[in-house]
Formats: C-alpha cells, structure tokens, sequence
C-alpha cells in the first residue's frame, strides 16, 4: 500500500533541534563563548565581518557560534541580519593614508620613507604544529614595542613616491568627496560595471573564489604582472557628516588591509610609459584576500587598458556574477531541493524516445531479415 | 533615524505605513495590470494643498529617497512639496526630463509630457510614470482599451482628457517597449494606462 | 525554535510586517509596476539577502513579501504539493512575519507561491501566483553573457533559440525540452516560465489570474498580466505539444492532471499521483477513486491541521 511521504512541520523541526544539539557537541565540554571566537579566532571573525559586508565583531562571533565554524554559513547570517538593518547615513571616505598602521611592507623597494614594518605575520613562522597550545597553557611573553613610534603620515608608496615621478598612473582621490558611490546592495547591478561597483564586489566576494583567480592571472590567464607596492593593516576611522550638523563626526574606528599592486606598464612611442596598477581593500587583516583582489582589480581593467581579453579574471561579468559565496552556495546547494516534477517530464521524454529508436531498430530488422530471405529465394 | 521638525501645518501621511502602503500598492497594482478598470482608492488620506488625494496616496505608496519627483506648475505648491519630502523624503526635480514620477492635472499645459524618460531598449524599465489628477473617472465609451490585462475591451472616460494627451498616447505607444505609464488619480479613484494598452478614442 | 531570528533576545516583532522593510518594498513594488507595463520583461531589481538561501525562493518569497497584505489568505506549493519541506518553510516564514492566513486549499488563496506548477484548478481574478525563478534568462543555456542577452531582447534577435529547438529535433525527433519550456508574450518577449513541465505552459495563456516571477540571486523580476497573450514556441511541422500520461493518478483517478511517478518497489513496480495535492485530495473528497486507493486518508491533505499528518 502506497502512503505518501509528508514533509511535515514536525519533521522539520525536529530536525531543526538536531541541528543545535550537534551544535553543541559533548555537553561535558565547556561551551564556547562569543568573546572567545571574537579574541581567539580573529581572523575568522574579519572574514565573515569581510563577505558579510557588515563590520561588527560581537555579531560575527555569534554567527560563527551559531554555525558550527562554517563561515559561509556564518557570513550568510551575517547578510540576512545586514539586509534588515536601516541606513542612517553614508560614511566619507576613509583615509587609509592616515591609517593608525600596524603592519606596512613594500616588495618594490628595499626602505622607503615610513620603513617596512613587519608586524604581526604568519608570513615567516615555521608551520610546526604547536602542541603546547592543545595542552591549554600558553601564556606567551608580550611583544616588545618598537624604540621609535609609527610615523604618523606613513607615505604611501604608490601615490606619494612612486607618483612623485609621474611613473605611475595617477588615480586622484575623488575631487567631491560627496558624489554618489555605487552599492550593489541597493541598486541592480548592470553591466560594463563601473570600477566601484566591481572593487565593492571582490571586497565582499568569496576568499577562494578571488584567491584562485588572483592566481590565475599570474599563470598566464590574464597579463597584467604585478608587484606588491604596499600593504598596510592598520584601524582608520570612520566619520559621517549628520546633514543637520554640517560637519563631520568620528563614529568609530575600523581595522583594514589595504593592498596596492604596481602592473606592467603602458605607453607608447608618443606616451610616456607609466606603470599601471591595482587595489584590493578589506576589512580586518587579510593580506590572501587583499592582494588577490588587487590582481583581479587590475585584471578587470583589460578594456579600460586596451588589453585583450584572454582569461575569466579579466571578465568582469563572468568575475561578479560568480564571486558571492552566498548567491553561489544557495543555488548549488538547491539542487537537493525535490525536482521530480521537472524528473517527471525527463523520464516520460526519454522513455519516448527510447520506444520510438526501439521501434525503428526493429522495423529495420524486420526489414533486413525480409529483404535476405527474399534475395535468398 | 526621524527627523521631526514639527512643521505647524504639515498633514499627517499614511495612519499604518505597513498596511496602508499596501493596501494602496495592490490598487495600484491591479489598476496596471488591468489596464482601464476603476478601482476606488482604499484609504482615508488628507491632501495638500496642490494634490488630490489619490495621488497623494500613490506618492506616499510609491515614492521615496529613492525616486526622483516632478511637480507640474499647479501642484508644486510649497505645501505639496513639503508634505512629500517629509513623508516620502523624495527629491523634487524640476527637470522633468529626471522624473520618476511626474504628476500635473489634466487641465493644464501637457506639453512637459513628451520630455519624460521613457527607458532604452535595452531598459525599457527606466522610465517615468506619469500621475495625472483628473475631476472624473468613469467606464463610459469615450475610450475602448485592448492589449494585456484586458479580456475583452475596457472603456474609459476621463473628464476633460485634452486632444493633445491622445496624440502624445499613441506616439508613446509605439515606442513599445519603451514609454510611459500613466495613473489617472481623481479624489476617489483610481484607473492606470500601461504602455501595452491600445486606445480607440470614439 | 526561531529560524529566522538570529539574536534570541528580538523576536519576530522586532521585524517589519512581512520581514522586509518599508523602502525595500517600496522598491520592489515599483519593480512590479515596471513589470505588469512590460510583460515578459525582466525588470532588475537590487534583491536583498533573505533568511533562506538563495536559490529557495528568495525572489518569491520578496515578490509575496511586497504583495502581501494583513487580508490575504497564502498558499505555497513546491512540485504541486502543499506539505513539501520547502513549501512548509516558506508558508511558516510567512506566518510568522506577517501574520496572514494560510491555506492549503488553491480555491481558498489570495496569493499562491509556487515553485515548478501551477494548479491544476483554473485561477480567478482575485488570484496572483508568485513564481519562484532560478535562472530568469531564457537565453542564458544560449549565451551566458548578460550583455548579449539584454541586446538580443532589445533587438527580438530570438533566432538562436529556434535553431537550438530545431537542433533538438533534427536530432532527437522532438523538441527536447519538457521544462522550463520558452514562451512568448504578447508577441513581444522571449520568456522562461520558470522550471515549470510544459504541461502547464498553456494555463498560462490569458490566465485571469495575475502571474508575478521573483528570481532572487539573479535580482529579476516580471510579470504576466491577467488576459495576456502567451505562446510555447514551436514550428508549424511540429506544434507545441504538452506531456500525457498512459496511465491515471492512483488515488484520485484524474487523468488531465501532471502526474509524478512513484517508485514503489525495485522490481520496477511504480504508480502515479497526482503533483497538485490539493486537486487530488479535492477529487478524492468528491469520491474519485484511483486504482490504489484504500480509502485511507493519504495522498492529500485531507484533514487538518497539517502538522498531525506529518510522518518523519
């Protein structure tokens, strides 16, 4: 006897109180607190920060928490609380060149003014795993501050020294701070996309996606060769002018990763030869990230630059409609949705055709057997 | 964020925003989907001086800081202009050629009509809705609709529609699928032309 | 347990009447209005990020969000059937943030979302079916840039795809396609009916009821209105035709309806039903017997409330 399977509101709920008990693993083990993901596991909390579009820390831990570790679930939930959220108003821009610089390092020159500031980086720790942190005693010995404090006004290596000789292209801030910035959050995207409409797309868009593209530029999908001019990780702070004040006001403090590339250079035997270059901009420190976008920033300016189009990085439309981890896990993860009124129409359609090559195959024996017996008479 | 600069005069908007906006939204709705059937505005609203009602209402539902607004001479009143950008906080333009929604009465110079954008072909969408305030709206035979929305034929009759609206209509027409959508909004009801509709004027 | 809030310390009535918030409505009814003027047309619209994820109905369930009022009766289906985990969800989401009746019954909605049918019951006037949309673009398996797809709207350049359905059956016989099968409207726009089986492209042929498409991760929407003109493409030597089925729904009897087929053991043994279970279950009240039926309540949502029917 056939009984129909119900989804059923109980189903899922039940389903739903699985879900938080796995959540919450062997209850013999301390549950983990939000202020602990936020300190401890910071780089994670700046990504789901990052691709969530929504700078808030205590909000990111608790997205974390309630996703297991998943971060693309997290930075999901970080987006559907940021949707609901009123606009109040719109930040001026930011001064990165004012930025309260923590780490600071150029690839393009040996010292320069400002000077290479390690800080704090992974980038030459021996990966050995540390068993004394799984033995819970760590208790490391605090780092010792510099002898000089942090030039306050740290040049900026592309458009301070680099420009200064007129051998990079010159890409002026804003000259009215107030003009309209695009946001795809609000507005459709359409295409060719303007460049703020694309840096905003690659801040927000997927780490592996725009990793793998940075890479690929690099092994010939693109050929835009890139040098690393500046990164520098750092807070700056955020102001907003209240329409009713009339000036600006500081609400707050931000950490960032800025990542300038120098690129190939263009010119010609009438145009003097400037370098090119790329920008990759995000928040909390993120150098994978921030230098991987530079090199798709800069990939994407192929038709600005008059370069032919040979890779996917360099294809704005095909780079944006594909770099949203949230967009892209919902409809690949769809398709375990039920589809069997869709199936339905592909069964019935191949069984027909099926019928009809059967058919034909056994009429043209029949004939085949007809037309020997006759020759065989 | 609410800015409340208590505006002795300024009329109130919608009583429920959520509901309200709704309820005149699905008017306005069905009235462009059935191009040329009469629906009665769904709500109580107070109009300033320079709007009817109904337009006031569909402004309220339509517009925001989002959309650019137009005035025609008779309705750019201050009271006007001021009750929508407290209640809908709109730009007012006075480039008609910018407006998302233009509104003016049936009564006056239409010459501005021909400058509302009207989309491209590849985005039709980008164009204005024109809210004209008319005395009357009635099904009499001055016009019979045909196109989408309609199962058979609508009739429509506006008071005192000008020749000159028919003319700039038919051109509109054939600009498919590019053009401009038109709300007819007397103080108590409302009727819509979308750009699909063919008119046979009697 | 609250899905769609994520900080335990708001609830629900912490969010607007149907989760979305005035402006975010607003922008989306404008989109609607372009929509209904254009039939056929996809308007783009700046979706935002819902609480289920993209590809679950985002774009239905913001289209419903800006149509819905504290009046509506709402009914959701996913292939046809009211109790389909999906379907289950949204209608709960939908409970929960607005409020509004809920129905299983077609005859009974103001508003019907759906993802892949339409009903089997002839929709009325006062009637509006949300399609839920994944990709919106009939052109894109042909060309996957938006650009080219755009002018190719722009200038009715729909030959490629009447080479790619005469390609189908040069070599297969048939045009090759069962679902999701392009329309034209109005003699004008090329558009997908969403993965709906092409046994319900002709119900949407001068529907009296008004047909609104949400694609939420392509941020499109458009619209069918009532009365519109709508037509499978095809070839004079080989017409559109929709699917039949050899055998009948083993409930209900019903024979004009899209059947799904069910597997009922692995020696090849299978039955059909009927995809629309309220149609089925409707049948099956009026005394409809199929071949199987056992006169148990199954099959449809015969009693309620639905959550005592619910079997894991």
């Amino acid at each position: 006897m056939y009984v129909a399977v119900k989804g059923g509101e109980r189903a899922i709920n039940n389903a739903h109180r699985l879900l938080a008990e796995q959540r919450r693993g062997n209850k013999d083990i301390a549950e983990i607190e939000t202020d602990q993901i936020e300190q401890q596991l910071s780089l994670s909390v700046t990504r789901v920060m990052a691709e969530g579009s929504l700078y808030d820390r205590d909000l990111a831990a608790l997205a974390i928490k309630q996703a297991r570790g998943d971060l693309i679930e997290a930075i999901f939930l970080m987006r559907a609380y940021r949707t609901t959220l009123p606009r109040f108003a719109f930040s001026k821009p930011i001064k990165t060149a004012e930025m309260d610089v923590s780490r600071r390092i150029s690839a393009t020159f040996k010292d320069l003014p400002g000077g290479q500031i390690l800080g704090p980086t992974f980038d030459y720790t021996h990966r050995l795993l540390d068993f004394t942190l799984m033995a819970n005693d760590e208790d490391p010995a605090e780092a010792p501050s510099g002898e000089n404090p942090v030039d306050e006004h740290m040049p900026r290596v592309l458009d301070d020294i680099l420009n200064y000789e007129g051998l990079i292209q010159d890409e002026p801030t804003p000259v009215d701070e107030n003009a309209p910035v695009a946001d795809l959050t609000r507005e459709p995207i359409k295409f060719p996309a303007g460049r703020d409409l694309r840096l905003q797309n690659l801040s927000r868009g997927d780490e592996g996606f725009v990793l793998a593209l940075g890479y690929s530029t690099q092994r010939g999908y693109a050929n835009s060769h890139a040098f690393v001019g500046e990164i520098r990780y750092g807070t700056v702070s955020v102001e907003i002018e209240p329409e009713e004040l009339g000036f600006a006001i500081d609400i707050g403090d931000i950490e960032l990763t800025e990542c300038e590339t120098v690129n190939k250079f263009k010119g010609s035997k009438t145009k003097l030869p400037q370098f090119t270059r790329g920008y990759g901009l995000v928040f909390g420190q993120n150098e994978r990230k921030s230098i991987s976008m530079a090199l798709v920033d800069r990939a994407m300016r192929a038709n600005e630059m008059g370069e032919q189009i040979m890779g996917p990085a360099q294809d704005s439309e095909f780079v944006m409609e594909h770099s949203d981890n949230v967009q892209s896990t919902g409809f690949v993860e769809h398709i375990k949705l039920p589809h069997y009124v869709d199936f339905q129409g592909e069964l019935e359609l191949v069984r027909r055709m099926r019928a009809e090559v059967e058919a034909r195959l056994s009429k043209r024996d029949a004939d085949e057997a007809k037309s020997q017996s006759k020759a065989a008479e | 964020m609410t800015l409340q600069p208590q505006t002795s005069n300024l009329l109130p908007g919608f009583e429920h925003a959520a509901f309200d906006s709704n309820a005149v939204f699905r008017v306005l709705l069905d009235a462009m989907s059935r191009p040329g059937r009469i629906y009665d505005l769904p709500i109580n609203i107070t109009a300033p001086d320079g709007l009817n009602t109904s337009a006031t209402a569909a402004l309220l539902a339509m517009a925001d800081m989002d959309t650019t607004v137009w005035l025609s001479p008779t309705c750019a009143t201050n009271l006007a202009t001021t009750h929508l950008k407290f209640h809908c906080g709109s730009p007012i333009t006075p480039d008609v050629s910018q407006a998302d929604f233009a509104v003016a009465r049936s009564d006056e110079d239409l010459s501005f009509i021909a400058q509302l954008p009207v989309g491209t072909a590849e985005y039709p969408d980008q164009s204005a809705t024109l809210i004209l305030m008319v005395d009357d709206i009635t099904d009499g035979p001055n016009m019979r609709l045909r196109g989408p929305g309609i199962k058979d034929t609508h009739s429509l009759d506006i008071k005192g529609l000008p020749v000159a609206f028919h003319t700039w209509r038919t051109e509109n027409h054939h600009l498919f699928p590019c053009g401009v959508d038109v709300i007819f909004a007397s103080s108590t009801k409302i009727a819509a032309l979308s750009r699909t509709t063919r008119i046979e004027v009697k | 347990m609250e899905q769609t809030v994520n900080n335990p310390a708001d609830n629900t009535s912490a969010y607007n009447f149907a989760y979305l918030d005035e402006q975010t409505k607003r922008m989306i009814r404008r989109t609607l209005l372009k929509a209904v003027a254009i039939p056929g047309y996809q308007v783009p619209f700046a979706g935002r990020e819902m609480p289920m994820p993209y590809g679950w109905g985002t774009g239905g369930v913001q289209v419903t969000a800006a149509v819905i009022g504290p009046k509506d009766t709402l009914k959701v289906i996913d292939q046809g059937a009211d109790d389909t985990t999906n379907a289950v969800s949204i209608r709960q989401f939908f409970a929960k943030t607005a409020n509004v009746a809920t129905t299983e019954k077609t005859a009974e909605a103001s508003i019907i979302q759906t993802r892949h049918r339409i009903p089997e019951k002839e929709l009325r006037e006062d009637q509006v079916l949300v399609y839920q949309v994944p990709i919106p673009e009939p052109l894109r398996f042909l060309e996957p840039r938006e650009t080219e797809t755009r002018k190719m709207h722009a200038l009715e350049e729909y030959g490629l795809m009447h080479v790619k359905l005469y390609e189908d059956i040069a070599r297969h016989g048939h045009i090759a396609t069962t679902y999701a099968y392009p329309v034209m409207v109005d003699d004008r726009y090329v558009m997908d009916p969403s993965p709906t089986p092409k046994f319900d492209n002709p119900k949407m042929h001068n529907m009296a009821a008004l047909q609104l498409f949400g694609a939420g991760r392509e941020k499109r929407i458009y619209a069918l209105p009532p009365y519109t003109k709508v037509k499978s493409l095809d070839f004079e030597d080989h017409p559109f035709e929709v699917q039949s089925w050899d055998d009948e729904c083993g409930m209900c009897g019903a024979r004009d309806s899209y059947l799904d087929e069910v597997i009922l053991d692995d020696k090849g043994n299978r039955m059909f039903v009927c995809s629309d279970t309220d149609y089925c279950s409707e049948r099956q009240d009026a005394g409809h017997r199929g071949q199987q039926h056992h006169d148990q309540p199954l099959g449809g949502p015969k009693s309620s409330p639905s959550s005592e029917k619910a079997a894991e």
